[in-house]
């Protein structure tokens, strides 16, 4: 997903294509099942309830986990809306943030036949915050939902078994073959065409989360669906204001690996000023920020609030994509050109120091990361002039796209043309609006030929990275997240490959390593992108708040575990 | 006589006779309007210095900005490049042009930072020249950009003023003279350009252009003949701001055309046999003359306006070339630590429109002190 910023998200195509595209039969395994343990996470000991939280935070697309592809509402459903299976909510700084635990499931479920099977069984006595009991079936017409609702995460699900008739029209979409529920003993059958081996992450993101069957097959936001966790949404008035109150339905200590919360009650202002934002934090109005600070001020805030400030390395990388299409770009020596002539440390001080320099496409998060040493392209002008001379292309025409509504976007992009024109390239610039930016570099038409972009996971697994935007199979017309049109056939091939395993597979050391040398070949042998950066967020407290019950898990900031100063 | 009814003799009403009448012994002679308003012009000092301000700022601009002589000579920069990484020697001192930024993330992961990213401050003649008005957030010279910027603006406003009165007075002259289905059908036109706020247009116009240009014509033995604008050129904003001004000049001077189109030197012509365009251009077009050249000067400080406000909006001028608007919006962000990145333009928009206004008026003053020209929104 892109983060936030008004940005439109386009994954979801990508990931519909990509699955139902695969045809190799590969990974497999013995038939034996598997049961993978159930472990717990507790709460901060520090932690203790209060009244009221205020915080301010960036506007979201939907409050509907069915629709809303924004990391902000994602944030928000981790206490809301769960699925059978969730993502730790602990410290990425500390622990394994990465890590699947039971949700809604007794545990993490049982897998069949290679990693086709998938077989979950429903705690007991759970009920939604209508007071409804939460029931097997519920999961199978949340699916359903989703392709009624032409939901952006429908792509998902394509390696369902009988999901075709779905993916053909989705809006008529009532039965999925390969979904069986049984609400009398709660447990719930998953059938795959093929082993998949981040399926277990897919059912952690908010598109599973279960939602009654009764809710409306329409964007419902006000109320928002009925919630499963914690937390449910009391109103919502878009770009304005979000209410959270206690799901009156929910036990203490309910799910182990979901905290109950600190606050009694969390009061979210939505806006997307940073300024504005930060400075109701400052003044004590708001208790937390969750827009970014603003780059020109952090200086500021830094120096008067050193106390009230974290920072977090977040699994996102910024590159720039080469569309090997086009030339000059079809040429290796023009890529690996532009690798040389972007100075990362520049890029990370463009945006105030609010990054870390790399030269992965995976983020460090990630236990398939090995760091690629030596640096492989430092930055070196006469070398990329060099590179540019015998790839025959300088004085070529070259047009860098980027976002203009974005400050830090639209500076790195006019740096990136300042830096291609200095190598040799007769360099342009085309700045287009964020709101659109990613549907029109996405269209094969506009003939994209390098720029901008941005990615922060769905999930941490490996194949959000290199299926969606590495993947030749997955390239399309419209739509398209891999804006370089990477197509290497061994690498396409090796991607298929990891990406079917069983869940005993997909997290081995070998397999951590094909992915980390994958990873290496795009990046070294190919220069298929020049990734520069991955992204470090802020969080900005007000003095009432105790930062050490910040937890940025792989959702963000968990406002539920926020506490007050002792 | 040239009196108004209570006897008071204004200057600004003088006619050939009393003007040769004060200069002792000289002969009385008539004087042509253009002599007169030369006349009146000269004593309007003010004017006079708002023109002289005007004219330096494209001397500047052209020179500096345009041809690179302040670039090449002084700052040592490009307009475009970018010196993230540079230093700066200020007063014997090695300073970094962009404080930089020093990140370090520890064994736990937790983030150390020291922010960067804040520009060098104007420095005037601390550092030899270079960044006298200080640096943007890419290193860039902001006084190179000022003046490279200010060329494209004045260029913008300047040519997409003539090329809006050219068309304005031409449609003018044949909706008045003409009358009947053309009258019906320009004025119409005008009216559904009044219509719209200039700014709003502007941006309609301005956004569905500036991305893939605009391409209308045909091939002829691989020649293209018609209208060819590639998407982000300047010619697009001229183009956009020529258009969106035209009711504007063209509806007054149409009045102005209408009201002489009834009177005797011009049944005259026709008795004599003047054909149409002869009449239009010979008899008609000298009598509007003065009031178009006002019209002009007012239309260029608005042009200039609209151009700032259409880049500001991303409606305009299209990086990576500057103009005095998308400064003043590249500084946007910026605004509370540095906010010379959008004061110096924005001062040199007023004081360039202000010029070109102080100028406009004392000009219409001179060529007819009666009339009432104006520009209204």
């Amino acid at each position: 997903m892109r983060f936030k910023r008004g940005r439109s998200v386009a994954v979801a195509a990508v990931v519909a294509a990509a699955l139902a595209l695969v045809v190799s039969a590969c990974g497999g395994g013995g038939g034996s099942a598997t049961t993978t343990t159930t472990s717990s996470v507790q709460p901060s000991s520090s932690a203790k309830t209060f009244a009221l939280l205020k915080v301010v935070d960036g506007t979201t697309d939907y409050l509907d986990p069915g629709l809303s592809y924004r990391l902000e509402s994602w944030q928000l459903f981790q206490d809301t809306y769960l699925g059978l299976v969730v993502k730790a909510h602990v410290s990425c700084q500390t622990q394994d943030c990465t890590k699947i635990l039971p949700g809604l499931a007794t545990t993490t479920g049982t897998v069949t036949n290679g990693g086709r099977n998938y077989e979950f069984t429903l705690r007991k006595g759970l009920k939604y915050s209508n007071g409804q009991p939460i029931k097997a079936s519920d999961f199978k017409s949340t699916i359903i939902r989703d392709f009624r609702l032409n939901s952006p995460g429908i792509g998902f699900f394509s390696n369902i078994v009988g999901i075709d008739a779905c993916e053909k029209n989705p809006t008529k979409c009532s039965a999925i073959n390969g979904i069986q529920t049984d609400d009398s003993t709660g447990t719930i059958k998953i059938d795959l065409s093929q082993p998949q081996s981040d399926f277990l992450y897919i059912l952690s993101i908010p598109f599973t989360s279960q939602v009654p069957a009764s809710t409306p097959q329409k964007d419902t936001e006000n109320p928002p669906p009925a919630a499963s966790g914690p937390y449910y949404f009391a109103s919502y008035s878009p770009s304005k204001q979000i209410v959270m109150k206690r799901n009156p339905y929910w036990k203490k200590g309910e799910i182990s690996s979901v905290p109950d919360g600190n606050p009694d009650k969390i009061v979210a202002t939505l806006t997307d000023d940073q300024a504005q934002s930060a400075q109701l934090v400052a003044s004590g109005q708001q208790d937390w920020d969750g827009n970014l600070l603003p780059t020109d001020r952090l200086s500021y805030y830094k120096q008067h609030y050193p106390k009230q400030i974290n920072f977090f390395v977040t699994p996102s990388t910024y590159y720039f994509f080469m569309n090997q299409r086009l030339a000059p770009f079809n040429n290796l020596k023009a890529r690996e050109a532009v690798n040389y002539a972007i100075n990362r440390k520049a890029l990370v001080n463009i945006r105030g120091g609010l990054g870390v320099v790399t030269y992965n496409f995976l983020p460090p998060s990630y236990p398939q990361y090995k760091k690629i040493t030596p640096d492989p392209y430092p930055y070196n002008l006469n070398k990329a002039k060099q590179l540019v001379q015998q790839s025959g292309t300088k004085g070529q025409k070259v047009t860098v796209y980027t976002i203009s509504d974005v400050a830090v976007d639209k500076s790195t992009g006019e740096y990136l043309q300042s830096q291609l024109k200095k190598i040799g390239w007769n360099a342009q610039i085309k700045e287009l609006a964020g709101a659109n930016y990613f549907t029109i570099i996405g269209n094969q038409a506009t003939k994209a030929q390098i720029g901008f972009t941005d990615w922060f996971e769905d999930y941490p697994y490996p194949t959000d990275w290199f299926n969606v935007l590495q993947n030749g199979k997955n390239i399309t017309q419209v739509h398209n997240n891999n804006y370089g049109n990477v197509n290497i056939s061994s690498i396409n091939s090796q991607i298929e490959h990891y990406g079917h395993l069983p869940p005993s597979q997909a997290l081995s050391s070998s397999t951590n390593d094909a992915w980390a040398n994958m990873d290496k070949t795009l990046m070294v042998q190919y220069a298929s992108t020049a990734p520069y950066l991955n992204g470090i967020l802020t969080s900005f407290f007000s003095s009432r708040m105790y930062l050490p019950c910040d937890v940025f898990d792989d959702n963000n900031d968990d406002l539920a575990q926020f506490c007050l100063k002792p | 006589m040239a009196t108004r009814e209570t006897g008071q003799q204004e200057f600004t009403l003088d006619t050939a006779s009393e003007l040769a009448a004060e200069e002792k012994g000289a002969r009385i002679e008539g004087r042509s309007p253009w002599a007169l308003a030369y006349r009146r012009l000269r004593r309007n000092r003010l004017a006079l210095f708002f023109l002289a301000v005007f004219l330096l700022i494209c001397v500047l601009c052209v020179l500096g900005g345009r041809a690179s002589l302040y670039s090449s000579h002084i700052s040592h920069l490009g307009v475009s490049d970018s010196n993230v990484n540079g230093f700066v020697t200020v007063n014997g001192k090695r300073i970094p042009v962009i404080s930089q930024a020093h990140t370090k993330i520890g064994p736990n992961g937790q983030v150390t930072l020291v922010p960067g990213n804040v520009p060098i401050h104007p420095q005037w003649g601390a550092a030899g020249g270079k960044y006298v008005l200080g640096a943007d957030e890419l290193g860039r010279d902001i006084a190179t950009r000022l003046l490279y910027g200010g060329y494209n603006s004045l260029f913008v406003g300047i040519v997409a003023a003539v090329i809006c009165t050219i068309l304005s007075v031409i449609l003018a002259l044949v909706a008045a003279f003409f009358g009947g289905a053309p009258d019906w059908i320009i004025s119409r036109v005008f009216d559904l350009i009044w219509a719209f706020p200039v700014i709003l247009l502007g941006i309609a116009l301005g956004t569905a252009l500036s991305i893939n240009g605009f391409h209308q014509g045909f091939h002829v033995g691989g020649h293209f003949i018609g209208v060819n604008l590639a998407g982000g050129s300047l010619w697009v904003t001229i183009a956009v701001i020529s258009i969106v001004f035209i009711p504007y000049i063209g509806r007054p001077l149409r009045g102005q055309v209408l009201a002489l189109r009834q009177r005797e030197f011009i049944e005259a012509a026709t008795a004599q046999g003047a054909g149409s365009l002869r009449i239009m251009f010979t008899e008609l077009l000298p009598n509007i003359a003065s009031s178009v050249l006002v019209l002009f000067t007012l239309i260029v400080a608005n042009a200039i306006l609209t151009e700032a406000a259409l880049s500001f909006l991303g409606a305009g001028v299209q990086p990576p070339l500057p103009s005095w608007g998308t400064m003043i919006a590249e500084g946007q962000s910026n605004l509370a630590t540095n906010p010379w990145l959008s004061l110096f333009p924005g001062i040199m928009i007023a004081l360039t429109v202000l010029s070109l206004n102080v100028f406009g008026d004392g000009l219409r003053d001179a060529l007819d002190p009666r009339a009432k020209v104006r520009i209204e929104h």
